[in-house]
């Protein structure tokens, strides 16, 4: 069995040459069927994405793996570039390197954001569409569920996908959420319309929220807003009469000064009745008077605050990545272990067949000898001879597994064929 | 089945959970599934294990439950345990183990030093006293529980205030549950405290008409010291009331159920190592002391 990788990512191809190289989901059922029609025989798997195309292909050892000059070819020929441009730029894997790299690629320690879980859906959306393109098979099938097994283990026993890493998520699960227990029963006030806004409303939603009113400057940009995000319109002039009623506040104005200074705060404040406020203040130059954060029941969090945050999970998702890498390893010896073993599977047929048929006319010859014999007894010796043989062929099974561990066991293959006189 | 239930310990249920505790410590550190299944593991094993000894001595032992200062703790760290395996079930992600355990544990440490003796008993006293002991218990699990909470919004809002993200595994509840917590503890310990020493002084006059115990003066420790938790208890629910639609409030309430803790706390030190009649049978006549152990005297304290 081999294993070929041919892809660019983020770190080795421009942004322009990654746009012109990156497929559809039309594209890559196309490029699949031509797959098929330029490498028969041979398994093949596209991964394309925003940051990365890859190509993943695998062979037998009578039609192996394409090269990757080939490889690139076809990449470059499905995309109407030119070969030479995109041969420096794409790095290529040959057999357990590749298991590994694409393990990797799966529990998002090679993606831009790191653990990042999007990247688990593309990986498994790239191998349905190789099913539908019938280019998918039994070497590339092993390897992407294996892949699928070290993203979930990655997830699971590391603490690498868990910490936020976007301000608005981070603001959201991090913050607001540690504050509230639920916000389908909260008023949001979107202060401003800013792009941050807008982001922090989606995870805002998914957690619940309903009752979200938008003021900003502009009324008519407020209301065009409002009824894209489903919100409701309110007025700028009645922002004060807002932040008596809201339970977090999301600003991102662009305006000079604070928007909501300590006196406009101070004279809410009584009317509020003691309700905790969480405030985003997404907007720079601030939009609250910091002072306002020093208040009783006030929790307010700047672009800045959360930026920290959001570094040190960065931080924490790094310290993580030893434990990822060795999970990564572990399925990486796993899945080769398995292949190398199931590349003993037609040798280890023969040398079954072989005895197995040495064995039935041995019998054949005792019983014609002994003819009297009940068909029970035939039975209880067949069954002895049965056995006979799987012991005997246990030990060389067994070491023929144990060196499958540390790679292709292809002295022992040899060793066997030699003196079992099996055929290729 | 019974040999082996009769051979359970109390240091079988408080090593199951210590080791639960500190499976729970490990959690930042140790983000393994074995990390938390271990935890659980010890945890519903010790509650098994709890279950066991208290369901054998209430059918062994001739009383019922809460007869004794020893079973009234013991099942008071009980129903807290429960409570926590139960929480750690249903929310994985919040370390409740962290904090209940520590208190479990003290109960189960009180109940080691307090009397396993049960109050002598007559079919009237049986139900005043069952009134009386889950009162009190009741009052008691509700203070408990509202320090936790309490530990926890202050926590929860210190890591808030400083614009930190959360630690890796150790998820605190919102402060909007753990505030429904601290407010309504309070009032359930206030009232159930003060309905425990009611039914006290109801069981206390019950007692003295049929002779049984000897009278419990006013000015006994026992007395003196149930009062004072139930007008704490009583103040802290009028204050955290007074501050509920004040910004400060949940913080108030916060640090008032760490203060009942620690007024509750005291109250049962008082009553580990301190003297009272509390309990006590009358002098000792003819009669009485041909009844045998049944009604033999003990001391609160070991």
């Amino acid at each position: 069995m081999t294993l070929a990788l041919v892809g660019g990512t983020h770190r080795t191809v421009p942004l322009d040459l990654r746009e012109r190289l990156a497929f559809s989901a039309e594209q890559t059922a196309d490029a699949l069927a031509r797959f098929r029609d330029r490498f028969p025989g041979r398994e093949g798997v596209l991964l394309s994405t925003c940051n990365r195309v890859e190509l993943y292909a695998a062979g037998a050892p009578d039609a192996p793996a394409p090269d990757a000059t080939d490889i690139v070819a076809f990449l470059a020929e499905c995309r109407g570039l030119d070969a030479t441009q995109l041969e420096p730029l794409l790095s290529r894997e040959r057999d357990e390197a590749v298991v590994r790299h694409l393990f990797a690629v799966a529990a998002g320690l090679d993606s831009m954001v790191l653990g990042e879980p999007q990247i688990l859906a593309q990986v498994k959306q790239a191998w349905t569409l190789a099913q539908e393109n019938r280019t998918a098979g039994p070497v590339t099938g092993g390897m992407f569920q294996g892949a699928l097994r070290a993203a979930k283990r990655v997830a699971t026993e590391t603490g690498l996908g868990r910490q936020r890493v976007s301000i608005p998520s981070v603001a959201v699960a991090d913050f607001a959420s540690g504050v509230f227990e639920r916000f389908d029963d909260k008023r949001v006030l979107l202060i401003g319309a800013g792009k941050m806004a807008a982001e922090t409303l989606r995870y805002l939603r998914e957690a619940g929220a309903r009752d979200v009113t938008i003021v900003n400057r502009t009324a008519g940009r407020a209301v065009e807003l409002a009824a894209r995000l489903g919100a409701r319109p309110g007025r700028f002039d009645r922002l004060a009469a807002e932040l008596v009623t809201a339970d977090l506040v999301v600003s991102t104005t662009g305006a000079s000064d604070p928007v909501v200074t300590l006196d406009l705060f101070a004279a809410v404040e009584p009317r509020r009745e003691g309700r905790p406020l969480v405030v985003l203040d997404l907007a720079v130059p601030r939009d609250f008077d910091p002072r306002i954060g020093t208040r009783s029941g006030v929790w307010l969090y700047s672009v800045d605050d959360l930026a920290a945050a959001c570094d040190a999970n960065r931080r924490s998702r790094q310290r993580e990545m030893p434990a990822a890498l060795a999970i990564v390893d572990e399925e990486t010896r796993r899945f080769m272990g398995d292949l190398h073993h199931r590349s003993t599977a037609p040798v280890i047929e023969r040398l079954r067949a072989g005895w197995s048929e040495t064995g039935d006319a041995e019998l054949e010859r005792l019983f014609r000898r002994l003819p009297h014999l009940a068909d029970a007894d035939r039975d209880e010796i067949r069954q002895a001879f049965d056995r006979y043989a799987a012991k005997l062929l246990h030990p060389p099974l067994v070491s023929l597994r144990d060196e499958s561990r540390s790679g292709s066991p292809h002295g022992l293959l040899d060793a066997l064929k030699r003196l079992f006189d099996l055929d290729d | 089945m019974a040999e082996f239930v009769a051979g359970i310990s109390v240091v079988c249920f408080a090593a199951s959970y210590a080791v639960a505790l500190a499976c729970e410590a490990l959690r930042p550190a140790l983000r393994s599934g074995v990390r938390g299944i271990a935890m659980l593991g010890f945890a519903a094993a010790g509650l098994l294990a709890h279950t066991l000894f208290l369901v054998w001595r209430a059918a062994t032992e001739p009383s019922i439950p809460l007869s004794s200062p020893f079973d009234w703790y013991l099942l008071a760290a009980w129903l807290l345990a429960a409570g926590s395996l139960w929480l750690t079930i249903t929310q994985p992600r919040t370390p409740v183990g962290l904090f209940v355990l520590p208190v479990v544990l003290m109960l189960v440490g009180a109940a080691q030093l307090s009397s396993r003796q049960p109050f002598p008993q007559s079919p009237a006293t049986q139900i005043w006293g069952a009134i009386h002991g889950m009162f009190n218990l009741a009052a008691s699990v509700a203070v408990l529980l509202g320090a936790v909470a309490g530990g926890m919004w202050l926590i929860q809002a210190g890591r808030l205030a400083r614009k930190q993200a959360p630690v890796q595994g150790f998820r605190m509840p919102s402060l909007e549950r753990l505030a429904h917590v601290t407010s309504r503890t309070p009032g359930i310990a206030a009232w159930t405290a003060a309905a425990g020493f009611v039914s006290g002084i109801v069981l206390n006059a019950v007692n003295r008409q049929r002779g049984l115990l000897e009278t419990v003066p006013w000015n006994d420790p026992v007395v003196v010291r149930m009062a004072a938790v139930v007008v704490w208890l009583v103040t802290a629910d009028a204050l955290v009331h007074a501050a509920r639609r004040r910004a400060e409030g949940p913080r108030a309430a916060a640090w008032l159920a760490l203060a009942s803790a620690a007024v509750l706390s005291a109250s049962m030190l008082w009553g580990v190592f301190g003297a009272t009649r509390h309990g006590m049978p009358p002098p000792a006549s003819p009669a009485a002391a041909s009844s045998g152990p049944a009604t033999a005297g003990h001391e609160d304290s070991p």
